[in-house]
Parts: C-alpha cells; structure tokens; sequence
C-alpha cells in the first residue's frame, strides 16, 4: 500500500498535525519516523493515505502548521521524498 | 481533618485524579521514547493535558505549554531564560521565594515596586514608575501567597508591553480560579505549579512560554537525537529527562475538573467561604485580619493574627483540634515586610473547590478560643 509520510520537527508538532487532520475528517496517525527518513536522529511523522495528502496539505496550510519533509512510501517500502 | 492549606497544596483531589495516576503507573510508558502502544499512549495523554492547559489559559499553541516538576521549576527557567547577572528586574513586594532566590543567586539587580497592601492602584504606579530604559524583565505575581493580594497584572503587563520588556507572571495562586490569559498578557514566560488550583498531585507544573526560553536541563528529548545541543523547538527544549506520566495524567484530570466547573465559580465559592470568615475573625478581641476591603483585591488566601500568641504556637493549637493552617514566613519574607509582618509572620487559611462554610465556621470558633485563652 502506499502512502504518505508527513515528517515533523517534534512529537507535540505532530500530534498537533494528526489533530489538525483528524478534524478535517483526514485518517492521520502519528508515528516514529523511520531511521533513514529521521534527519537529526529521532523523529515523528504523521501517515495519511496516498488520496488524503492533497486535501491534509490545504488543511495544514490553513491552520499554519507547516511539514518538515513529506516522502511517498512505495509498497515496497522505499522512501522518496516528495518535492512541493 | 478541615483542611485549609490549600495555597500550598490542594489535599482534596477530583476522585479522577488518583484514578488516572494508578492507570498511569500501569499502562503508560514515556512519550516520545519508542512506537509501541504504551508510549503512543502516554504521548496522547501529555498532549491532551497539553492541550486542556492551552485552551484554559488561551495559549496559542500546545507547544508552548512545558511540563515542569513545579511552578519554581518554571520560574526559574524563565528568569534564567531572561536575565544574566547583574541585569536589573522589577518584581512586586509580595513575590515568593521561588523568585527572589533565584534572583538573588544570579545576581540581578533586583528593584522592588513596593505599594501597600490590597491598594492595586499605588501597585501599578510602583511599577509604573520602576520600568525604566535599564530593566530587563518584570516578575510578578498574581496572588500573594500570603496575604490572597490580587494585583493588577493586566495593567503591569500593559506597561511591559508599551516598553518592550519581557514579563513573567507566577500564577501559582491564580491558575484555577481567576482568568490567566496568555494572550491578552502578552507574557514571556507564565509559571504554575499543579497541585494548588489545578488539583492536580505534586511534582507537576506548566511553564507556558511566550517566547525563546534557555533549558536548565541537558539530556534526552526523544526527538533530534544526533544532535548535541538541546533540540532548538518546545516543548523537547525544555523537557530533557523521562516525563513524570502519573503526574501529567493526574494533573489532565484536575484541569478537566476545573474547566467543568470554571474558574468564576470557583472563585466566587472561595470568596463566599473567606468573606464572611475574615468578618467573624475581626469581631473577635485580639485577632488582626489581613482582608481587603475590596473583595475583587483579595482571592483564596487570609492571613490573621493573634495578639499574644506566636503565628507557629497558633497554626500548632488549630492543628490539634484537626485544622491544617499554615503559620510563619509563608517562604515569602518579602510579602510580610511589605505588610509589616516580618516579626510576627501570621496565621494563614486558605481554600478551596471543597470546602465548606461550616469548616470555615469551625476554624473561626477554634480562633475564637485560641484568643480567649491568651496571656
């Protein structure tokens, strides 16, 4: 399956970004970010579904809450990042 | 036991509040340490009290709401944050300890805006009249510890706001049961502690910060690991070191309990309680009242002496009989050379949500015979 993962500076950033699609109606779950997408060491990311990033970009560009890095997550598990 | 020391701690809890620390101590583990259920469990109960504190005290993010062991905790990172020695720092002269000490220990040149006691108006000129081109930071408190002092902090945050300098406020009286506005403050740092008006346990606190803050703390954060330098974000900047989880999920529920019931009405059933029993107290030979003569300058706290007998030998006497009062210094020696009761320090009841007036009237005949008694 593939999907999107949204990186975020912090846990508490991230909980912010999953409440902030979550109330728009976006399936979000917060996650630990895997190690080769991390950046700095440990990090946390927010999964939504590949159709929902489209929409969960205008909500978080609405509420001011900005994405650190966005990657597509292959159903083979490869990483790409996703330019905006 | 008539509990009446609620201004240093609040013993009668919302039944939630043990109830989700025994849940804690079981089935949370630590946020941001792991993806497992536990820790994602206990990332959501932090977040959610971080959230319940930020809609309480209308903070513009849950980010900027750090857990703290104690509202000294906060305070100290704040002036921390602010100050280098021999900065100057305008306090009021009713602050507590968990101030001055720091203060003193850093070195700042401290300037007290000194106003009589309950008089808001000379307060806010005080200060009005110290907030010079030098200063860099005021710290003041809402609510004497001692005396229950409302002062005017509105308008001595206006005045921070009109010069550019930073304002910290210690709400460890205020938060729970009088408006603590972040946002209408305009505050740089507003400390709290958790287990006064917000009924949650103790070893809790809340630093809401309005601004860059500097860590006391070094260590783990769970977030930007490779990194050597403290993650430059909050809340991680500030909360190096595994989170006290029974404490926040105790302390969500205490905030919970004061949102359903709402700070004006706790306030106006603590004023219902001390009004009357600050009036009994006065008609009483021999015991001087420390109440405001403006009830809007005074919330949750009253101070009293009785002639011929020692603050320490008076709280001991009302103990015996089963009434908790605090008696001395009040760790705010400050507060009582302000009042001129450095010498004799003062007897002081405070209350709570649970209370009642009965209790209150028991205190006041217990006074009563303790006056009757004197040498």
């Amino acid at each position: 399956m593939v999907y999107y993962l949204i990186v975020c500076r912090s846990l508490t950033y991230a909980q912010r970004t999953a409440s902030a699609l979550e109330r728009a109606g976006i399936t979000a779950r917060v996650l630990r970010s895997p190690k080769v997408i991390a950046g700095e060491g440990c990090s946390h990311s927010v999964r939504v579904a590949e159709r929902s990033l489209a929409r969960a970009l205008l909500v978080l560009e609405r509420v001011g809450l900005s994405p650190k890095r966005i990657y597509i997550v292959s159903g083979g598990g490869d990483y790409q990042e996703v330019r905006l | 036991m008539i509990y009446l020391d609620s201004a240093a701690t609040t013993l009668q809890k919302p039944p939630a509040v043990a109830r989700a620390m025994a849940q804690a101590v079981n089935r949370l583990a630590s946020p941001g340490r792991g993806g497992h259920a536990p820790a994602m469990a206990a990332a959501e109960t932090a977040f959610r009290c971080r959230q319940a504190a930020a809609e309480l005290f209308q903070v513009e993010n849950p980010e900027q709401v750090v857990f703290t062991s104690s509202a000294t905790h906060g305070l100290n990172i704040a002036i921390h944050s602010l100050l280098r020695p021999g900065d100057a720092v305008v306090i009021s002269g009713y602050e507590h300890n968990a101030v001055t000490r720091p203060l003193h220990a850093l070195g700042a040149e401290v300037r007290v805006a000194e106003a009589p006691l309950f008089d808001r108006a000379a307060q806010l000129e005080a200060f009005a009249q110290k907030l010079d081109g030098d200063v860099r930071a005021v710290v003041c408190t809402h609510v004497s510890n001692v005396f229950g002092f409302v002062l005017p902090v509105e308008g001595i945050a206006a005045l921070c706001r009109e010069r550019d300098i930073p304002f910290v406020l210690d709400a460890s009286q205020s938060a729970g049961c009088l408006p603590v506005r972040m946002g209408e403050l305009g505050a740089a740092f507003i400390a709290m502690p958790g287990h006064k008006g917000l009924y949650g346990p103790q070893g809790t606190g809340l630093l809401l910060c309005g601004g860059p803050a500097e860590p006391l703390l070094q260590g783990g954060t769970g977030s930007a690991s490779a990194l050597q330098e403290m993650p430059a974000f909050l809340p991680d900047r500030l909360e190096a070191g595994t989170h006290n989880m029974p404490g926040i999920a105790g302390l969500l529920e205490g905030i919970r309990f004061v949102r359903t019931q709402g700070t004006e009405r706790i306030l106006a059933h603590e004023r219902r309680l001390l009004r009357p029993a600050g009036e009994a107290l006065e008609g009483i030979p021999g015991v001087t009242v420390f109440q405001a003569e403006d009830p809007a300058a005074q919330a949750g706290v009253l101070s009293f002496r009785v002639e011929g007998v020692d603050c320490e030998a008076a709280g001991e006497a009302l103990g015996a009989q089963g009434i908790a009062v605090r008696a001395g210094l009040h760790c705010a020696p400050l507060a009582h050379r302000s009042a001129g009761t450095l010498e004799s320090g003062a007897v002081r009841i405070s209350v709570s949500a649970f209370n009642t007036p009965r209790e209150l009237h028991r205190m006041v005949q217990a006074v009563a015979r303790l006056a009757g008694h004197r040498k």
